[in-house]
């Protein structure tokens, strides 16, 4: 959490960004606004009201979710990247090349949270490597997400 | 036997809206880094549908290649992600938070753990807060969102957006 420069950016590193400075509240989003926009259960979002924000690859784009707020996204991959307040900016955690790092201190929007959301945690769980239909998929599978490092050039040369 | 129904799903925006009939496979997270990236979040929650009964009934959805093998659906004009697809497969894997009730298909397995957040298990403790609780000045501007929601409803529409 001291880390006074966070990176991070979208699956396929069309867009990156870069935070000088000391990130804001963690929190997780439950309301349905934030559900439909992540597609998700809920989202995870960090202030970097009090930080320098700056696009060190591409922008966002975005979608104007109400008259006050704007979220952004990669044009190209479509991973949820911000939320736009009049007050300031939120990205989200998972974005960061670095997720571990910022943990969540509240949750809002709880007249939202699904019913079976707390008890995600007890479900049975598994490695990617430990399902035996996946590993021979796996083992030949080549990545094209971004690395969770900046690169100096992206996509490598040789892929379109 | 069993019944058939229909799932109804999309986008923020509604520029994307698909349909499913049947029922919803292996409903699952997956914390894998490749599901985190994609969804910007600690996991992406999928189900399959079978390919037959699936259908896009509004737009287009754009498509990333996140490998040789599988590629993924999302709204080009909000960026909800929406279905994690492997070309080649009878079904389709439906973004569970897309579905216009997602109280409807509860999760069963967890997989991809080797990438789990470490504090996962302790968000359902965290203190929660409705959305309009922060402040005078927060439940105002909640207000005016409500007022002024771009957000698609959570059913199909004959127009979309309405018009102005």
């Amino acid at each position: 959490m001291t880390d006074l420069v966070h990176t991070g950016g979208c699956q396929c590193g069309a867009v990156r960004f870069r935070v000088e400075g000391v990130l804001g509240d963690a929190s997780v989003c439950h309301c349905r606004m934030c559900q439909k926009a992540a597609g998700n259960f809920y989202l995870p979002l960090v202030s970097v009201r009090g930080a320098r924000l700056t696009w060190a690859r591409g922008e966002p784009k975005r979608f104007q979710s109400s008259n006050a707020v704007f979220r952004g996204f990669c044009g190209d991959c479509g991973t949820p990247l911000t939320y736009e307040a009049p007050d300031g900016v939120a990205l989200a955690i998972a974005a960061f090349d670095k997720p571990q790092g910022i943990v969540p201190q509240i949750q809002w929007g709880t007249e939202a949270k699904l019913p079976y959301v707390d008890h995600i945690p007890d479900l049975p769980g598994e490695d990617t490597m430990a399902d035996q239909d996946a590993a021979s998929f796996l083992a030949t599978l080549v990545s094209y997400q971004h690395p969770d490092h900046d690169t100096a050039e992206w996509p490598p040369k040789g892929r379109e | 036997m069993s019944i058939s129904r229909i799932y109804t799903g999309g986008c923020q925006c509604g520029a994307v809206r698909y349909r499913a009939e049947g029922t919803l496979g292996d409903p699952h997270l997956c914390h894998c880094r490749m599901c985190q990236k994609a969804a910007g979040n600690y996991f992406m929650p999928l189900a399959n549908a079978p390919r037959a009964s699936f259908r896009i009934t509004r737009g287009e959805p754009s498509w990333f290649h996140s490998s040789q093998f599988a590629r993924r659906g999302f709204c080009a004009a909000c960026g909800t992600p929406l279905f994690y697809d492997m070309p080649g497969a009878d079904f389709i894997n439906i973004v569970l938070g897309s579905l216009d009730d997602p109280y409807d298909v509860r999760p069963l397995t967890q997989s991809g753990m080797e990438s789990c957040v470490p504090w996962f298990s302790h968000l359902p403790g965290l203190p929660g807060k409705e959305t309009d609780a922060a402040s005078d000045a927060g439940a105002e501007r909640h207000l005016a969102i409500l007022e002024t929601n771009r957000q698609h409803p959570d059913y199909d529409t004959e127009h979309w957006p309405p018009e102005e």
